[in-house]
């Protein structure tokens, strides 16, 4: 059976802890076209805001593996994107992400999931809350 | 030491240009593989009219009028943006994005800031919004 709104409240085990680096912030920095802001730079450097969904998106992979929830990633499409921030990351953090599943809406063979992934340092300190929506086709349809 | 802001007030802006590269770029930093980044093949096959841009990568680039202005990115506390057309990178050459934001509205040392995100002048970005922390 397809995702539907009896899966609302699962969550899924975070992710293994990921070690947030100088080098991964100035390689996303520079991606961003955004390799000159100092905040980015040097030895105690945050990353960029929007960094966040390298760990976001590393625990959307537990709801997709999940074979109850018959999702694809290659049916899915991001409609949209919110981000709440406790403080930055910043190179030394220890991130784990958890995943879960906040609401569906059925609609024929689309499903309008929203998810939110809680960054927190292995430590306990939330970081910050990463809430999409996902427009989903079930296979049926397809 | 806190920044000055006022509604209205426009933080002003600039134009980026995605490329194929900038898509490879971002594809590396991100993590997120997904053909339609670079496969134009992957990305008719679902209907789209070729390799788009990733939403995440027009998030963050249009994130920089605000960051730019701000200073310190830590002063950023929240950001939303809808999904709302999909940007079409071709093989040669690129296409360019326009980024710019205004203050909306201020209130408890917070700015909340509309951000503008079009190409070919069609707005790419939708209800995008970002607040920040003055003080």
């Amino acid at each position: 059976m397809p995702i539907s709104e009896e899966h609302v409240g699962r969550s899924y085990p975070a992710t293994a802890p990921y070690e947030v680096s100088r080098a991964k912030i100035a390689e996303f920095a520079r991606a961003l076209s955004d390799p000159d802001n100092p905040a980015y730079a040097g030895l105690e450097p945050v990353a960029p805001p929007t960094f966040a969904v390298v760990l976001a998106s590393a625990a959307w992979d537990a709801m997709f593996a999940d074979p109850e929830l018959e999702l694809s990633l290659s049916r899915t499409v991001h409609a949209d994107q919110r981000f709440t921030w406790n403080r930055p990351l910043r190179a030394g953090d220890a991130v784990q992400a958890q995943l879960k599943i906040e609401k569906v809406r059925a609609r024929g063979a689309t499903a309008i999931i929203t998810i939110s992934v809680l960054l927190s340092t292995t430590d306990g300190e939330a970081l910050c809350t990463a809430t999409s929506t996902l427009m989903h086709t079930n296979v049926e349809a397809a | 030491m806190s920044i000055q802001a006022e509604v209205g007030q426009s933080l002003g802006g600039f134009t980026a240009t995605f490329t194929r590269e900038s898509l490879a770029r971002y594809a590396g930093a991100s993590g997120d593989f997904n053909p339609i980044h670079y496969n134009d093949a992957a990305a008719t096959a679902l209907g789209l009219p070729g390799v788009i841009a990733h939403g995440m990568l027009t998030m963050g680039t249009a994130l920089r009028v605000v960051t730019d202005w701000a200073g310190d990115p830590a002063r950023v506390l929240s950001y939303y943006v809808r999904f709302t057309k999909p940007v079409v990178v071709p093989a040669s050459g690129g296409v360019e994005v326009r980024f710019s934001a205004t203050v909306t509205a201020i209130s408890d040392q917070v700015a909340t800031i509309s951000i503008e995100a079009t190409s070919a002048e069609v707005k790419v970005l939708g209800s995008a919004t970002a607040e920040v922390r003055l003080d």
